[in-house]
């Protein structure tokens, strides 16, 4: 059959845009965000608060952004209320809907629970900020930790709905093999648990909270879920290379035929494999213990800790671009015609202005958040009594990237 | 890596990391999944097409017949013919291979229980249709099909596919791809009167029947007759046509590389 050519066969478009990978990668990273909040707010573990701080931003803003992308990749996006009034519990995607909105609910109390206290002790600031605060934090009141906890664990298991239905809805679909298998799933949450604790490390550096421990915690995760991925994608790989039909098959048929796609899998290994290196490299750097502070730290652990930031950047690149190949690439893999379908990204809003806007309104959320609330002091409720003392935190070791060593010292 | 060896580390697989995972498929396939109740059209009747690809010539006039009654939007089509040229292995002689697509009307369609709203659905005639009144355009439909028989209509920003041209048959009249086909290669009818023409040559031709795409257990009831086995699936076939771009990557025309 190798003579065989096709004279005639229509072009099929993409049925999902951009806007899919925005709300995929969104939706993963919130979720992921919360789980790395979770010591400090539902267990009420004190080493992981500048963890936790950062994480909550992320999770809100990321959680707030991400329905948005997901209504814009409808093609009606005035129906949404279609899902509630005709839902189907058939569909996967139906059942997310009811999913989503009480999942965002649940995030948003748990950010207000772990948000008030130091509300509170802003009211009396002056100017706009004062008012947003005295608005927000709904009388003075303490913020029990019990309820916190609840909460913290309410969303949790929201969140856990979001990582299944997110997955399943890939999963089920038999009519592109490279989807259809039982290791989607769990590779799309891991790579939402990379993505998440890059972006604690980059939002760590740009918020000048510069906390090491945070630095560390992430460097742990990352390396968990790195070899994580690893391991899953390499269970995949043996649990589908006998076959001739189904998942694997088809990744190798892509990549067979395919520069691009030869390309796209060469550059996810390498950057995978050098990203979990670089972790393991920072992270068995000895330690800086008092005896060594005379010694030149150049190769210790704080000094290379300043620049985990960058591997925070590598990280949120591997989770967005898993995104991407899994579900733009995917589609361009002809099912009924041979080769692949051409597409070029649109300038418009269901491409390029898609992405940036999606992640412009992102920025636009965390800088609302880092304009008038008092992230930073988030804690497993209770009272502050007076918000200087609150960044007073044992658990926090104030780096700047700058001079750290020597504030540690 | 030899077959036994990699056998072994597949089943390997399976029996542990695998094994957790399980459960979770089998509900994601099954319990939610399901085919919801079909409704409406007429549960005595059960409609399905043969196409007898000895009579195709590759016209494309169903194409354009459907085409025009449908309204579907320029470049989209409910229905096509692919067409290949094929060379035999060992007298080198050259010949065109027909492959007239269109939805199936799967007994058993992927496209509808993924629906969020319920817009598409089976009626209890078997065809498949989508209330574009109540489609949200989340495009769930068009990747749940495995023979691209579904797209989002331009115009409408709903999904669009192939309706056996219902409203047709319910006037009593034939689709528009099976009007005007020049052959008379397509053959519409109900397949639960035994008297019918597509009952009749379904009986006679049982053995030589094949649907697209049977590995995917979605019992197409688009029947084919005289069809080559290595057409069921993706045709391991060179595209003749590459698209042209212009440098701001917009499509200028074709170009044939043969």
């Amino acid at each position: 059959m190798n003579s065989t050519i096709e004279l005639l066969a229509p072009r099929y478009d993409i049925a999902w845009y951009p806007w899919a990978v925005q709300y995929f990668f969104m939706i993963a990273v919130s979720y992921a965000s919360l789980w790395l909040a979770a010591p400090a707010l539902v267990l009420g573990k004190k080493a992981w608060l500048p963890t936790a701080r950062l994480a909550l931003i992320a999770c809100v803003s990321t959680t707030l952004v991400a329905p948005v992308a997901l209504l814009a990749d409808l093609h009606q996006p005035l129906r949404f209320w279609h899902f509630y009034a005709y839902a189907n519990s058939h569909s996967w995607m139906s059942i997310g809907s009811v999913v989503l909105p009480l999942y965002l609910v649940s995030v948003l109390g748990l950010a207000w629970l772990a948000w008030r206290p130091a509300l509170q002790a802003q009211r009396s600031t002056p100017g706009l900020s004062g008012m947003i605060a005295t608005w927000l934090s709904l009388g003075s009141g303490i913020t029990p930790r019990a309820l916190v906890a609840v909460v913290g664990l309410a969303a949790l298991g929201l969140s856990s709905g979001i990582m299944l239905y997110t997955g399943a809805e890939l999963a089920i679909v038999k009519a592109r093999p490279l989807w259809n298998t039982v290791w989607l799933p769990p590779m799309l949450a891991t790579t939402g648990f990379i993505a998440a604790s890059g972006l604690v490390l980059v939002l760590n550096r740009v918020s000048r909270l510069c906390s090491q421990t945070a630095i560390r915690q992430m460097l742990y995760v990352l390396l968990v879920t790195c070899a994580l991925a690893g391991l899953i994608a390499i269970s995949w790989f043996l649990d589908g290379v006998n076959a001739h039909v189904g998942s694997v098959a088809a990744a190798l048929e892509s990549v067979s035929h395919s520069d691009s796609w030869r390309n796209t899998a060469l550059w996810g290994g390498i950057t995978g494999l050098a990203l979990f290196a670089a972790v393991l490299f920072l992270l068995t750097r000895p330690t800086l213990r008092q005896k060594h502070a005379r010694v030149v730290l150049t190769s210790s652990q704080p000094a290379l800790f300043a620049w985990a930031w960058l591997l925070g950047l590598v990280a949120i690149h591997m989770g967005w671009m898993f995104r991407w190949v899994v579900l733009m690439d995917v589609q361009h893999v002809a099912r009924n015609s041979a080769g692949f379908h051409h597409y070029g990204i649109p300038a418009g809003s269901s491409g390029i202005l898609g992405i940036v806007g999606t992640f412009g309104l992102w920025l636009a959320a965390i800088l609302l958040i880092e304009l008038f609330i008092p992230w930073r002091q988030a804690q497993q409720g209770g009272l502050i009594a007076t918000p200087t003392h609150a960044t007073q935190d044992a658990s926090t070791h104030s780096l700047t990237a700058k001079k750290g060593a020597s504030s540690h010292a | 890596m030899d077959a036994i060896r990699r056998s072994l580390l597949g089943q390997m697989v399976r029996l542990s990391a695998g094994a957790a995972l399980i459960p979770f498929s089998s509900l994601a396939q099954a319990g939610i999944n399901q085919q919801p109740a079909r409704h409406e059209g007429d549960p005595t009747k059960r409609y399905g097409m043969l196409v007898d690809l000895r009579q195709c010539i590759g016209c494309q006039a169903c194409t354009v017949s459907c085409h025009i009654e449908n309204a579907a939007p320029l470049g989209q089509f409910r229905t096509t013919v692919s067409q290949y040229e094929v060379q035999h292995q060992e007298s080198g002689e050259l010949a065109t291979f027909m492959l007239p697509r269109l939805c199936n009307h799967c007994e058993n369609p992927p496209c509808v229980p993924v629906c969020p709203v319920e817009a598409t659905y089976q009626q209890r005639d078997g065809i498949v249709v989508v209330d574009s009144d109540r489609c949200v355009g989340c495009a769930y439909c068009v990747n749940a099909c495995p023979y691209d028989a579904r797209f989002i209509n331009q115009r409408t920003q709903t999904a669009d596919k192939c309706t056996f041209c219902a409203h047709r048959l319910e006037a009593g009249l034939l689709p528009a791809c099976v009007e005007s086909c020049v052959g008379g290669a397509r053959v519409i009818g109900d397949m639960r009167d035994p008297q019918s023409q597509i009952s009749r040559m379904i009986h006679e031709h049982r053995d030589a029947l094949m649907v697209l795409q049977p590995e995917k257990h979605t019992l197409p009831q688009v029947f084919y007759l005289g069809m080559d086995e290595r057409f069921t699936t993706r045709p391991t076939a060179e595209p003749v046509a590459l698209e042209v771009l212009d440098p701001h990557g917009q499509e200028m025309g074709y170009e044939f590389h043969h």
